[in-house]
């Protein structure tokens, strides 16, 4: 500290004033809008994200036939695989299938039976472009069609549900979006103000000395812009931190090699904090620069 | 004859709303030395911020150095404003920069360029109201006499063919007061008119001009001598 001290005398009390001084407060304050910022246009990216993770949870059970060979059954995996509706396919044995619902009854029913009333099958799921009730309909009747194929078994009720859902999860996001943005707007626009506000006798001042408008405006604006940029920096670097943070919790809602949209991302919060913070100072000085001595005081 | 830099014609000056010199007719020729006079709250400084476009002008006509005050464009208050230097009553110093910011940013806002050229003249104006070493202090650290010094020297920073001042010796001793009227005395004689309201009927006495007087919402021509003038009267009525 004292070495500190010693070679810049005014440093210590130069970061305090510029810590405590509302140029700080302003700084913060756009940073945590710009991150709320950041966070929605996250949720807006993901968004097609997120409906697809929920929408491909939705399985469809094909039953195969009891006589199949498994040379067909490898087939009709491969025919399956390579159509362009289907995620993945899972096949299960009706061994397997046995020991599965032995384990969810709690009771040995084989044993009870007898014999092992199960069929193989095939779990697959599909694209979730192709979950909704018609593309099931559709697709349920191109299954049908394969010879191995006995019965198709999904839960229609589910897929509706889910469709209506993500559609009004979609709304609610859209208009969530909107009323975001105008707070943001208004939030880093009533910043600005006030700051803009306490300078205004200043301002005031600069004109009586003959100054022209846009020469007074500049250095304001260029001050806020300021602001914005050190703010979008905050504000990404806390994004950034929560990121690696929780990085395994997120995996499946946000990606993290998708660079291109994460850049989008990063791009928007500087655009939007620039974009903000001069048009705001740009207004604001403005309205001080056309008001008269007198009415500075109301 | 010289020629008139400024000139009001039956122009009324109002406050707000509130009417404050009626029908104020005015010329003032170039290189003249003029005293406003009159009690307080009499329109002194309303008249002089008439005449840099603060205050709107209702009726009438004016002129000040070929700028028209009733239709005056809102780019040309800067210009016009440029060429007035002009002493505030409550200095309308920049209180977030120091002296020496002050003065670079009138000096830069009016076209100055060369940062050395800048530094220079700063340090003339500052050696000519005698505080060269200001240039480094807040305007809030300065007393008020020596703020009042401040905003005299700012006024002459661009050479300005008029200087408004509004009771430039208010916050200043006798003896400061006295140097400062030499200094205005001296300006005067280079051709730039001046144009000061005041209270300080001593320096009115010992530094004789022209006097106008605001006296019930008009501007008249104060025409008794300047000696033998009953001063104990005047500042009784005020």
């Amino acid at each position: 500290m004292s070495i500190v001290n010693y070679f810049f005398p005014m440093a210590k009390e130069k970061l305090r004033k510029s810590l405590f001084s509302s140029y700080f407060s302003t700084t913060l304050s756009i940073a945590l809008v710009l991150f709320l910022f950041g966070l929605l246009g996250l949720l807006l990216i993901n968004t097609k994200r997120l409906k697809d993770y929920v929408m491909e949870n939705v399985g469809v059970t094909l039953i195969l036939k009891e006589k199949t060979r498994e040379v067909d059954i490898l087939k009709l995996q491969k025919n399956l695989e390579s159509t362009p509706y289907i995620k993945s396919t899972k096949f299960v044995d009706r061994q397997t299938a046995a020991e599965e619902l032995k384990k969810d009854l709690g009771e040995d029913f084989v044993d009870f039976l007898g014999y092992n009333p199960l069929l193989s099958s095939m779990d697959v799921r599909v694209h979730a472009e192709y979950a909704n009730p018609d593309s099931m309909s559709q697709l349920e009747a191109k299954f049908l069609k394969f010879p191995e194929v006995q019965e198709v078994y999904y839960q229609r009720n589910l897929v509706k549900q889910l469709n209506s859902n993500v559609q009004k999860l979609s709304l609610i996001i859209l208009i969530l979006s909107i009323l975001m943005f105008t707070i943001f707007i208004a939030l880093i626009n009533n910043t600005i103000r006030l700051s803009i506000y306490s300078k205004r006798y200043l301002i005031n001042s600069m004109q009586l000395v003959g100054a022209t408008r846009s020469f007074i405006r500049f250095p304001f604006i260029v001050k806020s812009v300021l602001h914005g940029i050190y703010g979008a920096i905050i504000a990404c670097f806390i994004l950034l931190m929560i990121f690696t943070s929780y990085q395994s919790e997120l995996k499946d809602f946000i990606d993290f090699q998708d660079s291109v949209s994460l850049a989008i991302l990063v791009g928007s919060i500087f655009t939007f904090g620039i974009i903000m913070t001069a048009l705001s100072t740009y207004l604001a000085v403005n309205k001080f620069l056309r008001m008269k001595f007198d009415q500075l005081y109301y | 004859m010289a020629e008139e830099i400024i000139r009001l014609g039956n122009a009324d000056i109002y406050q707000q709303e509130t009417l404050v010199l009626k029908e104020v007719n005015l010329k003032v020729l170039k290189g003249e030395f003029l005293y406003i006079i009159g009690k307080v709250g009499s329109g002194k400084t309303s008249l002089l911020k008439t005449f840099y476009h603060e205050l709107p002008m209702a009726n009438g006509d004016g002129e000040i150095m070929g700028y028209n005050l009733n239709k005056m464009k809102m780019s040309d208050i800067p210009l016009l404003r440029r060429r007035l230097g002009i002493i505030f009553q409550d200095f309308q110093l920049l209180s977030d920069r120091t002296v020496q910011k002050n003065f670079e940013f009138v000096l830069k806002a009016t076209g100055w360029r060369q940062e050395r050229a800048i530094h220079e003249r700063i340090d003339e104006v500052l050696n000519l109201v005698e505080m060269p070493d200001a240039g480094s202090k807040m305007p809030h650290r300065l007393s008020g006499g020596e703020q009042q010094r401040i905003v005299i020297a700012r006024a002459m920073l661009n050479n300005p063919q008029i200087i408004l001042a509004d009771e430039p010796t208010g916050n200043l001793d006798p003896g400061t007061s006295e140097k400062l009227m030499v200094l205005l005395q001296e300006i005067n004689k280079e051709g730039v008119t001046i144009i000061m309201a005041t209270h300080d009927y001593e320096m009115i006495r010992k530094f004789p001009a022209r006097r106008v007087i605001c006296e019930e919402g008009q501007l008249k021509e104060f025409l008794l001598p300047a000696e033998p003038l009953d001063f104990d009267s005047i500042l009784l009525e005020g």
